[in-house]
């Protein structure tokens, strides 16, 4: 009975998500793309928090090396896109483990501190590796993708094809939670000493998510940069770091599917407060500050906590 | 002068300490502590507090190295191993308190215990590769089984941090049988249970060392030890008795030390 | 690089350092009473700065009582965020990410209300004892740079007198240690805590009023001065105050090399490096820790 109700509401959800694009103004159309591309970074964050604790304040750094990635290969040394997007998720890899390997020896504030200076690290190399990054002045002119000849040039098409990586990505997720590897994850953020005489590889482990976490952050950069067409240093600071760990904190990290809604959230929230001008980013401060004090489990949690409250 | 470990019979050793000592400071913790556990027994260690229990407890499964001495399981010496790569090698342990995940399902907590007998990688886990889902099915339908077996089948889906004392050592222990250990170490595990429930933790024991499992079983508790094949007296980080408990009871020197202080 | 370059780099260095050490004393103290690492630590440092600045050049208070007002600024924002925030998450035990979540939160919520309220200018403050400056080594280094060490030694000083001495500073550090058995002794372990959050406040502020002279304060720095006042506090070993200062020092330093070695772009990213780095080797600290772990 439930199951069935829980069916249609999925189905009545994919039918107004598909038809959405069409009926959106462009503007909110191009929300809904920053929704997704912001959602696969979060996602990347939320694996590492909901399933192993860890607080990530440094995916910027990741979605900065794939957006850079793609405008390096595509405009000044002229490659096809899928270069840059290869590359970009190969060398995040490859520095998440670098990193990753030493730090994640590390737990709880320090490994978050740890992430913070990776993420400032990153921000101040963007801005001092010019000669790469074009620095404040950027990277324009970066090539829009086209999918078997089909162009993704405008914020329609580039919805369903971003959506559609989006939502590709959390069936991996959710796959990946709810097998072996996930059940380990939990278990060793739940009770580490036991985990480990279960044999699990902690280290080794962490160092996995890291590095799927930092491809997840390098893919939604290369995708963001195709379609920006236009990459600079203030979108990889640690107030985009800040904005990626918001979502699984917003929705609650335990589940992969609710970093829909706290995709949704990140995006949207600015937009409706946009009208109060500066003031806006405070009340999405407050909004983060609210929910970890008074909602643990984030907005999926809501319903047991009312439930719990005022029900049954 | 170290006294005669039992290792005169011909079964196979699975522990086999020997002259291990310890220290930390200056403080003496252990000291030539020599103790065997042949396959399928169950070997007590007993002492009382600060007798080195538990830093004993600690260098055989891994979280303490000792100074000198070795540790061999199944023949083979660990003294410098990791603890995973010891519960690799089929040695697993208990807490004092029990540590279940508390988050995790009852079924979870059970399937955990096969994580060392499954190999399904990242990789092949997020792309539900074939291999990987018939791995995950009968890793679950296994630990139904054993959680049937424990009597929890009909709390596989609460979480475990919901359960009170008794049912996390019943869910601890559900989880140790899946993982099918060659050496078993139970740390104090009748600790904040009630006379039957120990009762039933005795029975248990003894399905372990039925089933081919080696049981290292520490405790206060001398009411438990009557289900052990051998018991170690530990005093001031030596060994100072060894033997059945019908003559660890009557031994002098353990009534001294021990059972006088209790 | 003359030696006169070299030497203004590595004072300059030194004297931030004494900044960094500040901020790390007060997330110490913060770390101390209640087990939280402080993320916005950095923020009561610019509050304290552009209240400072506020009260002297909008209102026109005097110097001196315009700087207790910016102390008092950072005291009663400590105190704020105990009481509406930290308090509730205690009552339910809240883990240690959601303390990170939390602080981090207040940070950015704290340096968005700063760009809405005072804008994206830097504010300046003069220097305690005027904008002079003394030669050194063929340095110039200004006068108020004298001041903010002395001052640093003094509150470090008094601060240890303080949690030896006081039976407010005994209390605070008893419940740290051991919060329930301080419960049984009569002492208010909440109440505490809020005295615990007030204090890292005022010492945040401080140090922000000691700064705000000699590089000035927007609103967009708390997090740096967080990260670096961390770096020194646990470069100290997180507990001790004295270790706090050998701590900024190491940061201190660390940046004027970078700055003389290879740009002043790269000040930051040395600060980040050590502090990465000495977390994973040295997790006690550079000073050690005196006792071990029991058990």
């Amino acid at each position: 009975m439930a199951f069935a109700r829980n069916k249609l509401l999925i189905a009545a959800v994919a039918v107004v998500a598909l038809l959405l694009p069409l009926l959106l103004q462009r503007h909110y159309v191009d929300v809904m793309v920053f929704a997704g591309l912001y959602g696969i970074a979060g996602l990347g964050v939320a694996l590492l928090l909901g399933q192993c604790g860890i607080v990530s304040l440094g995916q910027a750094f990741f979605y900065g090396i794939g957006a850079y990635s793609s405008a390096y290969l595509c405009v000044t040394l002229g490659l096809s896109p899928i270069f840059g997007i290869v590359v970009g998720a190969a060398l995040s890899a490859l520095i998440a483990f670098i990193i990753g390997w030493p730090i994640l020896r590390l737990t709880g504030f320090f490994l978050a501190l740890a992430t913070l200076a990776i993420g400032m690290i990153g921000g101040i190399l963007f801005y001092e590796w010019d000669w790469l990054t074009g620095g404040t002045l950027g990277i324009g002119g970066i090539p829009t993708l086209s999918l078997f000849g089909f162009e993704l040039n405008t914020p329609q098409r580039y919805y369903y094809f971003v959506w559609a990586i989006f939502l590709v990505a959390i069936w991996l997720s959710h796959n990946l939670v709810t097998g072996r590897a996930g059940l380990a994850m939990r278990a060793m953020r739940d009770a580490p000493p036991a985990a480990e005489a279960l044999a699990v590889d902690m280290h080794a482990l962490k160092t996995k998510i890291f590095v799927l976490c930092a491809v997840l952050g390098s893919l939604a950069g290369s995708l963001f940069a195709h379609y920006a067409t236009y990459v600079s240093v203030q979108s990889f600071t640690v107030e985009r770091s800040i904005i990626f760990l918001l979502i699984p904190v917003i929705a609650g990290a335990a589940s992969v599917w609710g970093t829909i809604i706290g995709a949704l959230f990140v995006a949207l929230a600015p937009e409706l407060l946009s009208g109060l001008g500066d003031a806006h980013q405070v009340l999405f401060g407050l909004a983060l500050v609210l929910v970890v004090t008074l909602l643990p489990e984030g907005i999926v949690g809501l319903p047991k906590l009312v439930m719990k409250r005022f029900g049954a | 002068m170290s006294p005669a470990p039992v290792t005169a019979k011909s079964a196979r050793l699975v522990l086999d300490v020997q002259g291990v000592a310890h220290r930390f400071g200056g403080l003496r913790v252990l000291e030539d502590v020599n103790i065997a556990a042949p396959e399928s027994q169950i070997v007590g260690l007993i002492g009382p507090n600060g007798s080195g229990k538990t830093t004993l407890f600690n260098i055989i499964t891994g979280f303490i190295r000792p100074r000198s001495g070795t540790v061999s399981v199944n023949g083979r010496d660990v003294a410098q191993d990791s603890i995973q790569q010891r519960s690799r090698d089929g040695l697993l342990r208990t807490f004092q308190t029990p540590k279940v995940f508390d988050h995790m399902t009852v079924l979870e907590n059970v399937m955990m215990g096969m994580h060392a007998h499954t190999s399904s990688g990242v990789l092949a886990t997020m792309f539900a590769m074939p291999s990987a889902r018939r791995e995950l099915a009968s890793t679950r339908a296994s630990a139904l089984q054993t959680c049937e077996r424990f009597g929890i089948a009909h709390l596989a889906a609460t979480r475990a941090g919901e359960l009170p004392a008794g049912l996390r050592r019943v869910v601890e222990l559900a989880r140790a049988h899946q993982a099918k250990p060659k050496l078993l170490l139970l740390d104090e595990p009748s600790s904040g249970l009630s006379g039957p429930e120990i009762d039933t933790l005795r029975g248990w024991i003894r399905v372990f060392a039925s089933e081919g499992t080696t049981v290292l079983l520490v405790s206060h508790d001398m009411g438990l030890m009557d289900v052990c094949d051998v018991v170690n007296v530990l005093y001031f980080g030596r060994v100072i008795a060894t033997g059945p408990m019908a003559a660890i009871r009557d031994d002098q020197k353990v009534r001294d030390a021990y059972l006088g202080a209790a | 690089m003359s030696w006169g370059l070299f030497w203004q780099a590595m004072l300059s260095g030194i004297t931030n350092s004494f900044v960094y050490a500040l901020i790390g004393i007060g997330l110490a103290v913060i770390f101390k009473g209640t087990k939280v690492i402080n993320a916005m630590q950095g923020e009561f440092a610019v509050v304290g700065g552009i209240v400072t600045v506020f009260a002297l050049q909008a209102y026109g208070v005097p110097y001196f009582p315009a700087a207790l007002i910016g102390i008092a600024a950072g005291a009663l924002l400590g105190l704020i965020v105990d009481i509406l925030f930290v308090r509730p998450m205690m009552r339910r035990k809240a883990g240690e990410e959601s303390f990170l979540l939390l602080t981090i939160g207040l940070a950015f919520t704290i340096s968005a209300g700063l760009l809405y309220f005072v804008g994206r200018d830097s504010y300046l403050l003069p220097g305690i004892g005027g904008s002079g400056v003394v030669e050194m080594f063929d340095a110039f280094i200004p006068v108020h740079s004298y001041w903010l060490v002395g001052i640093s030694v003094v509150v470090v000083i008094l601060l240890r007198l303080f949690y030896t001495y006081s039976l407010t500073g005994l209390a605070m550090a008893a419940t740290s240690i051991d919060p329930i058995g301080a419960a049984t002794n009569g002492i208010n372990v909440t109440l505490m805590r809020t005295y615990t959050f007030a204090l890292g406040g005022a010492v945040g502020a401080l140090a922000g009023i000691l700064v705000a002279p000699l590089v000035s304060v927007n609103y967009h720095m708390g997090i740096a001065l967080t990260l670096k006042g961390f770096a020194a506090a646990i470069l100290g070993g997180l507990a001790n105050p004295i270790g706090a200062v050998v701590g900024g020092l190491v940061i201190g330093i660390s940046e004027a090399l970078a700055v003389i070695g290879i740009s002043s772009g790269y000040k930051d990213i040395a600060a980040m490096t050590v502090m990465i780095i000495v977390m994973i080797v040295m997790p006690n600290g550079i000073l050690g820790r005196a006792g071990r772990r029991g058990g």
